[in-house]
């Protein structure tokens, strides 16, 4: 849905230049003349944000805000105040009325989108249009550090995906390879000098082209203060270094909502199959635990008869794959399905050095584990 | 007096500078004032007043046609596509209350404390503001090309009760 930004000035120089700044964007401009107009509006569309001035006649920015602060429908509603009055005492005064920022006039309308994209979160108008990928499509990631041993990380961890690499060792290289390619994500190291990381965020998020890309920060587990900063600033998320592959393709996965479906499910003579991957972890739990029980509905609804869990890639039964596919054989035997677990002798013998398997079905193929349902 | 004068002569050079770069993307270079090149669609005056510890009033001259190309350029429109008549007349009100925002914002700073008024706009042909002996006056002329403008700075004296 289009991000709704209210710009209550009574300058249409202003409203104007507002609605021009965010046109790449997927949102929707409205405007106001003055305080009292803006209190309509705002009460009518509940924007997402609202732009508003702090000198005008009729009813000045801070009676606007005062008002908006007693509505309890948009007292939550963030407020960028935007003032040709730059003194000191109007900027504490401003800060006091509790608005979100403030910025002074002029301004650039860059800079105008970056402030608000700190806020909310905005899309390129053409992003909105793009089809989620699949995980094994080819993604492209910019690895932005000035230390060589990070990008080969990510590529070292990455390299049973289809996706690209590319790295560079500064911010700025980092925002023109943005500008002239199509990136889907940043990973820049927090400790890069003189904040460019988070100058780099901030550059990417006043382009209409690059504001939607999602960023992450890197830097060791023990950098708190950096992972802190990085979360308010905006930031996905923070990978830690060293970097853990499984880790960084689930954050991956996430952000660009990659359609992992497929990765897991599969219908095969009339059972469903659910495939555990041999880099299964618990991140992975929780996103295949999403599925599951729409995916068993649908193979009830379909006439389906069977659940068949697949453990043929897996080297180590783990605690987490047990607490996979307990809860996954529960639901299904709630809805008549009948459930086998395929993999090696090897893999059965781990499994049932845990009490809760003791009842489970293993077979060594799944033909063995089809003809074992019938 | 005159140091009040010459503090807010060079705040509204840098405001106007900073203004038309930011805004603009226009470079604008001070030069000593002389009348404004007649221009047949009339001329445009925007004004915004500072009242406290420091009181005056700063206005700004330009020919409709520069108004024009300021317009455009602050709106990101072809010059063709701005209204002569009211988008000109809006964005000189609020370059305006760009410029004397700058000013007042740094007097205060600077201990002089002072509110601004609303903008003013005034369109005619071979407009003048008439001073006063309670007055001090500045005009400071500033040049893009062509394209001229100019500021007139006129501030009361502090031992004055009334503007």
């Amino acid at each position: 849905m289009s991000i709704k930004i209210l710009t209550i000035d009574d300058s249409r120089t202003i409203r104007l230049i507002v609605a021009k700044a965010f046109k790449p964007f997927d949102c929707m401009v409205l405007e106001a003349e003055n305080g009292i107009v803006g209190l309509a509006v705002a009460s009518r569309e509940k924007p997402d944000i609202i732009l508003l001035d702090y000198t005008m006649p009729v009813m000045d920015g801070f009676e606007v805000l005062g008002r908006l602060r007693a509505d309890p429908d948009l007292k939550a509603t963030p407020v960028i105040m935007l003032t040709a009055e730059a003194g000191r005492e109007t900027v504490i005064k401003i800060a006091q009325l509790g608005v979100r920022d403030y910025l002074i006039k002029p301004f650039k309308g860059e800079v105008l989108v970056e402030r608000v994209g700190r806020v909310v979160d905005l899309k390129a108008q053409n992003a909105v249009a793009k089809k989620n990928k699949r995980f094994d499509d080819p993604i492209s990631i910019l690895v932005v550090d000035d230390k060589p041993a990070i990008p080969a990380q990510v590529r070292a961890g990455l390299s049973d995906t289809p996706w690209k690499v590319t790295s560079v060792e500064q911010a700025n290289q980092a925002l023109e390879y943005c500008m002239a390619n199509e990136v889907d994500v940043v990973l820049a190291g927090l400790s890069l000098p003189n904040d460019a990381a988070f100058t780099l965020y901030q550059n990417l998020r006043s382009h209409a082209n690059t504001a939607s890309i999602p960023v992450f920060g890197m830097c060791v587990r023990t950098a708190t203060a950096e992972q802190a900063r990085a979360q308010q600033t905006g930031f996905a998320s923070v990978i830690n270094k060293p970097i853990d592959p499984a880790e960084l393709k689930t954050k991956i996965s996430r952000i660009l909502k990659l359609e992992t479906l497929y990765r897991y499910f599969q219908e095969q003579d009339g059972a469903l199959v659910l495939i555990v991957p041999k880099d299964f972890h618990s991140g992975m739990a929780q996103e295949l635990s999403t599925y599951l029980q729409g995916q068993l509905v649908n193979t009830a609804d379909a006439g389906g008869d069977k659940l068949i869990i697949d453990l043929n890639a897996v080297e180590t039964v783990s605690s987490p794959i047990v607490e996979l596919i307990l809860p996954a054989i529960q639901s299904a035997i709630k809805l008549s399905l009948r459930c086998a677990v395929v993999g090696s002798e090897a893999i059965k013998k781990q499994c049932l050095d845990y009490e809760e398997t003791q009842a489970w079905l293993f077979a060594g193929t799944f033909e063995q584990a089809m003809a074992a349902l019938k | 007096m005159n140091k009040q004068m010459e503090q807010i002569d060079q705040l509204t050079r840098e405001a106007v500078k900073e203004v038309f770069e930011t805004m603009l993307s226009m470079e604008v270079s001070p030069e000593p004032p002389s009348p404004l090149t007649p221009d047949p669609a009339g001329e445009i005056i925007g004004s915004v007043g500072f009242i406290g510890e420091a009181t005056g009033i700063i206005y700004l001259y330009a020919g409709i046609g520069f108004a024009r190309v300021i317009a455009g350029r602050m709106l990101g429109v072809p010059e063709s596509e701005v209204d002569p008549g009211e988008m000109v007349t809006d964005a000189i009100g609020e370059l305006s209350n760009m410029v004397v925002g700058y000013v007042k914002s740094r007097l205060c700073n600077s201990g002089l404390p002072c509110t601004l008024t609303i903008p003013s706009v005034v369109r005619g042909q071979q407009l003048s503001v008439e001073g006063s002996a309670l007055l001090t006056r500045r005009i400071i002329g500033f040049r893009n090309c062509t394209h001229h403008l100019l500021a007139e700075v006129l501030l009361k004296d502090s031992t004055t009760k009334e503007l």
